[in-house]
């Protein structure tokens, strides 16, 4: 009964980052100062990851967050309709031991269209590259385009 | 006797390269890209339901995983969002068979770790495909961890516990969960 506990409430998480967490293990580098410092790095990186949709509805949002994460492959783990918050992973095939991790969140703005910002990690390590962030926004823009008809 | 020492130092360096090649892996671009594959698996994980009851879709999506014996770990109604999981041995004889083949090719020097446990997990979401919400998808994606016994390379143990993850494709699975749910809710299941 403990074992089921155990392995139960979001352990695919937790399981993905053990194995994740094992693969970098050895070359992880020793935590910095400036952990928490934003830097003019993370706020170009904040630009790549975010997006604004002209989208009135929240939910109509969300939900096509949720159908485009399905369709490139993701598992969604968790979601949360009041915070607009989805976070899903991949396991990256053939090769089994690479994954990746996503969370999106979707806010409405003060006009009333949607920000959504996408936070993604592969192995382990934050995705930096802008290329694959457009790549994203690009398949949510044509999901969005279809949910909304 | 030394040409199989040889042999089994190849398959440990092999193993061990496996591993460390976690370090060097740069993200691939397409990561966020649609595959060539992603249409046939959406349609094997997706049917259409004429309905406009989008409670009772999923509480009989959630019913019908429970009878598969899959337990529910998390459920958002708003998004019409279902995950669920079982656990179940994953002793296959082939794996036996095999492993006592290799332990008898390689005089002793070799034994396979083999799949001993795993669990099987569903993610569901069920959503309107129109805006009158007359018409509702349900798309289910099926997959599972399996964890590794113990074995050992010449004198070198390899521990247990190591797992891999996969995601499952056998559209003969989603046929009949599909069957299950649809029986379930009075509806026919469209393919998309």
């Amino acid at each position: 009964m403990k074992r089921r506990s155990l392995s139960g409430t979001g352990s695919l998480g937790a399981w993905l980052a053990l194995a994740a967490s094992l693969q970098v293990y050895g070359c992880a580098p020793t935590p910095s100062q400036d952990l928490f410092a934003l830097t003019e790095a993370q706020m170009k990186l904040r630009s790549f990851q975010t997006r604004t949709f002209d989208v009135k509805d929240r939910q109509l949002a969300l939900r096509g967050v949720i159908a485009v994460l399905q369709d490139l492959g993701f598992i969604i783990e968790r979601a949360n309709e009041p915070l607009g918050l989805v976070t899903a992973a991949r396991f990256s095939e053939p090769n089994y031991l690479e994954i990746v991790g996503v969370t999106v969140t979707v806010r409405p703005q003060a006009d009333g269209r949607m920000m959504i910002r996408a936070n993604a990690i592969h192995n382990n390590k934050p995705i930096e590259d802008p290329k694959i962030y457009q790549n994203f926004f690009a398949s949510l823009e044509r999901s969005l385009f279809i949910t909304k008809e | 006797m030394r040409g199989s020492r040889g042999w089994a130092r190849v398959v440990l360096g092999l193993a061990l390269l496996g591993l460390s090649s976690g370090c060097v892996t740069v993200p691939p671009e397409e990561i966020f890209q649609l595959s060539p594959e992603s249409p046939k698996n959406r349609a094997i994980q997706t049917r259409m339901f004429q309905t406009s009851n989008e409670k009772e879709l999923l509480s009989a999506s959630a019913a019908t995983l429970q009878d598969l014996g899959f337990e529910i770990e998390e459920s958002v109604w708003d998004v019409g969002f279902l995950r669920a999981a079982k656990e179940r041995s994953a002793r296959e004889w082939g794996q036996h068979i095999g492993r006592f083949f290799v332990l008898a090719a390689t005089f002793g020097y070799v034994l396979m770790p083999i799949d001993l446990h795993q669990k099987i997990a569903a993610t569901l979401v069920a959503r309107p495909l129109n805006q009158e919400r007359s018409r509702h998808e349900v798309r289910i994606m099926f997959y599972r961890v399996v964890w590794k016994g113990e074995g050992y390379v010449e004198r070198s143990g390899i521990p247990p516990g190591e797992q891999k993850s996969e995601m499952i494709r056998d559209p003969v699975l989603y046929q009949q969960f599909f069957a299950k749910l649809s029986k379930a809710v009075f509806l026919e299941a469209h393919k998309i």
